[in-house]
């Protein structure tokens, strides 16, 4: 019973804050502080695993007269915010000389359009992701750069896909080439990491201290690690430069608290993983919108499930494992299986955007200055094709983006073009990313 | 363009046809003659000389000792044919019997290696502590057991395991879990003397709690199961009383029962007999640490009969009317915990007792970085106890802090191992460096005094001593780690967690059960550790353990409640590990059976030769029945038609047959459906068997790759790396020795314990910087 409860609260709680217009909320924090006339614009990516059913998925119809297929039909009350990218591709993803690894190469490249080194452990690598790029370029400006969440924690043993290191599998997120962010499935931990012990009082002397001893924790060991540095090869140095990045992102995080008013959110502390599974989607869900509305961060990344999930969802009358459904064979019944899941996933983005758009802020809603981005790096789940990749996108990233459209691209134009053009948009903008050819043509109408 | 290949092709024949040498080896002859006309006529049009596709020339290996030393192209090329996926639909495929002569070639000569010229150690990259090192780390070293590892990010897997140092990365989202975590394990490790005085603090009750308004102004009613729940900020670890005034609104034939909970924990049940008339006070004390935790009065027991004749007594509901939280409270007695008295082997008398400081950090971070703490490295730690005593803090708050210097420190989270001799040159790790890989090897965990003491005195490789302390560590309750941490994922019995069979097909799978399933496997391995065992005993066996429950799962006669107990096989259908139901559960599918997953992985763990993995565009087995017809194998058999899969089906499928009388969780059964099971199967090179027992009579006869396999894994997990082909020389060997030895698993232990890539490391040079 505790899991209905806590979600029937948290609910309520979000309405609440509903309520505090964003320039109210925000009046003496750190958007408006640093000059800022406008709301903040923000990104996020949701990944859904083993493609999409695309026959159901593709619009017929292009330019802003379409008709919503049976999976997007969720989406219909926001499909005047809505676009529709068909022929977008990850060619990275493709076998070229790495054979199998379809699945790992699909999320690895899915935010980063950069060909996966193939190996089970020694040297990963693949490149910076989309997200990351941003958050090194923008994240400063608020306490997290970036935040990672799913729901399935990383596979605990085995092999996950032909060769390639399960970190492969279940991080979308990459920091530098080498290291991926990994993420949180603990809605819980979520919320406590986003807003610490701030639930009642602002942020007082005894946080001041426990920040300021923090600080000295972080100097001292950044010391040791300096140190060590210096007498290691160039493999181990890899591993302590990464440390010393974390400790440093750390280490700002806490100067750029002492500068602002704490946020406390009207939200009751989810009590854990639900076991209701759209529960759980959805309570990640409100935790992006919650850290949106709160300004601790402007950029997100969501994954349903792993790369290659077995999950099954009895729940929907399909007790078959993902994955294995979404090897077809062009058998119809698991078609109707397949896009079940589908639109289960579609059902639970169409929350969180419900949720963005309906908080006001500045001239418009959260949404209209946000730029969500929903697809998989596989196409269709049986010939594990990485273009005519299933992508779709809500929101105008506060600017000139004209949404209500379906887009067909030609040619494999790469996801990445998307993505070069997203980051321009949240002002941190960069020559290429992965195997981007230039900005995605037609984006602005 | 049509010129250019032909030339092309010319040129590349005329190197095999006009041989350098006079007398042939027998590999190069063959090469010559099974590999090279197959590579000329079918792949190099693209995978030539000139701008070759995906960047694979094969021209210019020309002969079978340059391909050997481009192995890991050749091996592409081998899987590439195996599969079927070169060359591309469209373009001429080679005769069945042409590929298959290449395969084997490529398969046999790849996996050669002259041991006379490996000498490489290898070199493992920088570890850090994973979550399960992590907790059994610091619970050795400050003697505080901290759950929450449970929340870290989970570390990545890599080689089938998640101790791999390339693949444990340090993101910020750790880095932050790893400095919370200090200052709760300080915290719980250092009690404070005289706390404070308690404080009692009422907590407001509202409509964000949960449940309803009871009176006007105070209390919430729960009418239906649930909680009043309320996140309270504790201002310092400590002991607290959770203080509830309640009552229940009785109806039915038991009274309210309540539970106060902490983060969602029950710390205590009640009876709630009091009536509003009446009310009732309910306390429950908890350890709690600093910080806002959750709260919660639950309603457990909702009752409602609207037939009862007194209307008074058809609802059941609780009201809770206040709730306190009083504490800190003072430590019993001023006991401290164990931990402190540990670290704090001697009380500083005060900040200026500066001999009693250095005494207690050099000895703390000596055990924390597992190797002598320097003068430099105490004395920075001063220096965060110097913080506390610059803010008036009492002195337990700077050894905290110190603390948590430690456990965030990269000397404590990575498992450093220092190059002292000349670049390239492979060395000998320290003692101190053996005795951490000895540790975390067989107990996930820091050494013990009694090996830093043989590290210190520089007696850990005399003769003999390794041996004994491989003995004494294994028969340490703290080897269990080995049994949770290298069996959980060599056998992947770990998987067990997430495997969700179908409710309406298997109704009888529920959490007791898949625990006892992990439970059996897991008593098995430890058996085999602590008795010094065979290790052909996890290929077949008379003997396994059971519970209450899955004896009934296996029909085994005889009880013993929930605990375990050592039974021995008779029925000939069990025995060994293949034919647990964790294994059998974790390899099938949520709906049924699955005959591949179980060959595959039978294959891969048993027997060390995994199946290449399927060309991606082939449609998998049809379910439905129009389709294909017959029972699953049936079904399976037309699929396997395809000549691009059955090289590897056969190999997989009918080890995955031979399993058919276990269902999906692994119960046994006569009959598929409506289906009578064939268990039969014929291996390729035709050898055949039936049923469970036969093909463990197969596995008994593959004792050797079985062995070689099981040292690869072992040894994977001992030295956190991939293995690599200079590696093979050594696994070779040690299984020679484990097999000489009776197969006994003390020596698989301590051959590996003993071997180069477990003594030494490669010196920098040998890695790219």
């Amino acid at each position: 019973m505790t899991t209905p409860i806590s979600r029937r609260t948290a609910l309520r709680g979000l309405g609440a804050a509903v309520a505090l217009p964003w320039l109210e909320a925000m009046a003496s924090s750190r958007a408006l502080a640093a000059g800022a006339t406008s709301a903040p614009t923000r990104m996020a990516f949701f990944y859904v695993p083993n493609g999409v059913h695309m026959a159901d998925w593709t619009p017929t119809a292009e330019g802003s007269d379409f008709a919503l297929p049976a999976i997007l039909k969720p989406l219909e009350p926001f499909k005047e915010d809505l676009l529709v990218f068909t022929g977008l591709a990850q060619e990275n993803g493709e076998a070229g000389p790495d054979g199998a690894g379809d699945h790992a190469r699909a999320l690895s490249t899915f935010l980063t359009g950069a060909r996966p080194r193939k190996t089970d452990g020694a040297d990963i690598r693949v490149g910076v992701s989309v997200d990351q790029v941003a958050a090194e370029k923008v994240g400063k400006a608020t306490r997290f750069a970036s935040i990672e969440l799913g729901t399935e924690r990383g596979a605990q043993a085995g092999n996950c896909d032909s060769g390639y290191s399960c970190a492969y599998s279940s991080n979308i997120s990459w920091r530098s080439e080498t290291t991926p962010m990994a993420k949180e499935v603990n809605p819980r931990l979520v919320f406590e990491r986003l807003f610490a012990n701030n639930q009642a009082g602002s942020y007082d002397a005894s946080q001041a201290k426990r920040d300021r001893y923090r600080k000295s924790i972080l100097d001292f060991v950044a010391d040791d690690a300096s140190q060590l540095q210096r007498r290691l090869g160039a493999n181990d140095r890899r591993k302590v430069d990464e440390y010393l990045t974390a400790v440093r992102e750390i280490e700002g995080r806490l100067v750029r608290v002492e500068k602002k008013t704490e946020v406390h959110p009207d939200f009751a502390i989810p009590s854990g993983i639900p076991e209701d599974f759209r529960e759980h989607i959805r309570l990640m869900g409100d935790m992006i919108v919650l850290a949106f509305q709160t300004d601790l961060t402007r950029i997100a990344t969501f994954m349903y499930a792993n790369e290659a999930s077995g999950k099954s969802y009895p729940f929907l009358g399909v007790p078959e494992g993902h994955h294995d459904l979404s090897h077809h064979g062009n058998d119809k019944a698991k078609f109707e299986k397949i896009k079940t899941i589908n639109t289960f996933h579609i059902e639970q983005f169409a929350y969180v955007i419900g949720k963005l758009k309906a908080i006001k802020e500045g001239d418009g809603s959260i949404l209209d200055h946000a730029m969500v981005v929903y697809g998989s790096g596989i196409s269709d789940g049986n010939r594990h094709n990485h273009d005519d990749l299933p992508v779709l996108m809500l929101g105008k990233g506060g600017g000139p983006i004209r949404t209500g459209r379906h887009l067909k691209f030609t040619g494999k134009t790469p996801l990445n073009n998307l993505y070069l053009s997203l980051l321009e948009r949240m002002g941190a903008g960069v020559p290429n990313l992965g195997d981007s050819t230039g900005p995605l043509k037609g984006l602005t109408g | 363009m049509g010129g250019v290949v032909r030339m092309l092709t010319v040129s590349f024949l005329l190197a095999f046809a006009l041989p350098t040498l006079p007398a042939e080896t027998p590999e190069e002859a063959a090469f010559r003659t099974d590999v090279a006309p197959l590579i000329a006529t079918y792949c190099v049009k693209c995978h030539g000389a000139d701008k070759p596709k995906a960047g694979l020339n094969l021209v210019k290996d020309a002969d079978a000792a340059s391909a050997l030393r481009s192995r890991k192209a050749w091996g592409l090329v081998r899987e590439a044919i195996e599969t079927g996926t070169m060359p591309p639909d469209g373009k001429p495929k080679p005769p069945q019997a042409q590929a298959d002569k290449a395969v084997a070639w490529l398969e046999a000569q790849l996996s050669k290696v002259d041991c006379k010229l490996q000498t490489d150690p290898g070199r493992v990259t920088l570890r850090r502590l994973n979550r399960a090192e992590y907790r059994n780390t610091v619970r050795d070293l400050v003697g505080v057991d901290y759950q929450p590892t449970e929340d870290f990010p989970s570390d990545d897997v890599g080689y089938g395991f998640d101790n791999i140092g390339d693949v444990l990365t340090l993101p910020p989202l750790l880095m932050e879990r790893y400095l919370a975590a200090a200052e709760d394990i300080s915290a719980k490790a250092i009690a404070d003397d005289n706390p404070p005085r308690p404080m009692v603090k009422h907590i407001t009750l509202d409509e964000k709690s949960g449940g309803a308004e009871y009176s006007k102004r105070f209390g919430r009613i729960l009418a239906s199961e649930g909680q009043v729940q309320v996140g309270f900020p504790f201002p310092l670890d400590g002991e607290y009383t959770i203080h509830l005034r309640a009552f229940g609104q009785q109806a039915g034939p038991e009274p309210v029962k309540m539970a106060i909970k902490l983060d969602d924990k029950v710390l205590k049940a009640f009876d709630v007999k009091s009536v509003e008339s009446n009310v009732g006070s309910f306390d429950a004390r908890v350890r709690v640490s600093k910080g806002t935790h959750l709260v919660s009065a639950a309603f457990l027991n909702d009752f409602y009969n609207a037939g009862e004749a007194d209307p008074k007594r058809r609802d059941r509901n609780l009201v809770v009317l206040s709730m306190e939280v009083i504490g800190p409270l003072p430590v019993d007695g001023g006991k401290l915990p164990e931990s402190h008295r540990k670290i704090v082997f001697k009380k500083p008398k005060g900040y200026g007792d500066t001999e009693t400081w250095r005494a207690i950090l050099h000895r703390l971070a000596s055990r924390a970085y597992r190797r002598p703490a320097t003068a430099e490295d105490v004395t920075r730690l001063l220096r965060l106890v110097e913080l506390a005593k610059q803010d008036g803090e009492r002195w337990e708050v700077g050894l905290r802090l110190a603390i948590q210097g430690i456990l965030v420190s990269p000397h404590f989270l990575f498992r450093v191992e220092l190059d002292r001799s000349s670049p390239g040159a492979s060395q000998r790790i320290d003692d101190y460096e053996l005795a951490s890989r000895l540790s975390y090897f067989l107990w996930s965990s820091m050494p013990d005094d009694e090996l830093f003491e043989a590290a210190r005195t520089g007696g850990l490789r005399s003769p003999g001593t390794l041996e004994a302390q491989v003995a004494r560590m294994l028969k340490n309750p703290r080897s269990r780690a080995l049994t949770r941490n290298f069996a959980g994922q060599w056998l992947q019995i770990r998987k067990l967690r997430d495997v969700t069979p179908d409710k309406d097909l298997f109704p009888k799978f529920d959490p007791p059960l898949r625990d006892a399933m992990r439970r059996e496997t897991e008593l098995y391995f430890e058996e085999i550790v602590r008795e010094d065992r065979s290790i052909l005993d996890f290929l077949d066996s008379d003997f396994t353990y059971v519970n209450d429950r899955l004896a009934k799962h296996y029909g085994i006669a005889g009880g013993s409640g929930k605990d375990f107990r050592r039974v021995t096989l008779t029925d000939g259908r069990r025995g060994g590990l293949l034919t647990q139901a964790s294994i059998l559960t974790v390899t099938s599918n949520p709906t049924r059976t699955s005959p591949v997953k179980r060959g595959k992985w039978v294959l891969e763990q048993l027997l060390g030769t995994p199946p290449p993995p399927p060309p991606p565009n082939v449609p998998e087995l049809q379910e439905s029945k129009e389709a294909l017809s017959g029972t699953l194998r049936q079904r399976m058999e037309q699929h396997r038609s395809n000549p691009s899969c059955a090289s590897c089906h056969a190999k997989m499928d009918p080890l995955g047959f031979g399993l058919e009388n276990f269902d999906a969780i692994g119960a046994w059964r006569e009959k598929d459906g409506a289906n009578a099971i064939d268990t039969s199967g014929v291996l390729p090179g035709g050898q055949t068997f039936d049923g469970p027992k036969g093909l463990r009579t197969i596995l008994m006869g593959k004792r050797t790759e079985f062995t070689k396999c099981l040292t690869s894994k072992l040894l994977t997990y001992a030295i956190g790396r991939g293995l690599e082909d200079s590696d093979q020389c050594v696994v070779d060997r040690i299984s020679e020795s484990v097999a000489a030895s009776g197969y006994r698993f003390s020596r698989l232990v301590i051959e590996i314990v003993m071997c180069d890539p477990f003594q030494k490391r490669r010196g920098k040079g040998g890695e790219p910087s």
